[in-house]
């Protein structure tokens, strides 16, 4: 049976076991399935043979349906993590690129070559032709001397 | 109300690293004593002298933390 079932189910316990086949489920996927458990139940992952178990025990009291639905929610996310895993793969080197881009436009190392030439003006940067550095009181004291 | 003192626990050596457990191990020494071995696939940990003023399960929450430093190493030793 290739996709995941569960193995025992007790809510006395509140625990439940899911076995997973290893050749559809990497071990990256079930890493990061699991750990979007681990604020509300115990998890222990083992392995059976050509399958991973998965135990997981609530942390709080759950009834049947509640055990059956963690069960399926945890299913969801191992198919999340999977197209995850399968999209950050395929789009690696663009994902790459854009962070390089990224860091090094932080550190300053990429400037646009067009706004680099357009700063060539002949001025320091001292100069100021239109008064903006000036300070209000400054020139209104101007106004109201002349 | 009787107290459990004395746990065991196996980890597959697949599924969880040993620095894992035993950083988990050393996260938790304040509440139990803990001995990491090998004992064929598996990390054999047994944990004795549980607090038995701590609220919870210690032994259940040393797994989730083994399985939590398992699952960061292996993402980071990948990035």
């Amino acid at each position: 049976m290739g996709h995941p079932h569960i193995e025992k189910l007790d809510p006395k316990t509140h625990t439940m076991t899911l076995s997973l086949d290893i050749g559809l489920y990497p071990a990256d996927v079930l890493y990061a399935a699991a750990y979007v458990f681990l604020d509300r139940a115990y998890v222990l992952l083992d392995r059976a043979g050509p399958r991973f178990e998965v135990h997981l025990r609530g942390k709080g009291e759950l009834t049947e349906a509640q055990l059956s639905a963690m069960s399926g929610e945890f299913e969801n996310e191992l198919l999340a993590q999977a197209l995850r895993r399968k999209v950050v793969k395929a789009n690696q080197k663009i994902i790459e690129d854009i962070t390089s881009q990224a860091i090094a436009g932080a550190a300053g190392g990429t400037l646009p070559t067009d706004f680099l030439a357009a700063g060539d003006d002949g001025m320091d940067f001292l100069d100021d032709p239109l008064g903006i550095a000036v300070p209000w009181e400054d020139k209104f004291k101007k106004k109201k001397d002349a | 109300m009787s107290h459990v003192t004395h746990q065991s626990v196996k980890l597959h050596r697949t599924l969880y690293m040993q620095q894992a457990v035993k950083d988990a191990a050393t996260t938790f020494a304040d509440f139990a004593s803990f001995t990491v071995k090998r004992d064929g696939d598996y990390y054999a940990v047994e944990i004795k002298d549980i607090d038995a003023d701590v609220e919870g399960d210690v032994v259940a929450e040393f797994c989730n933390f083994a399985l939590a430093n398992t699952a960061g190493r292996k993402k980071s030793k990948k990035a």
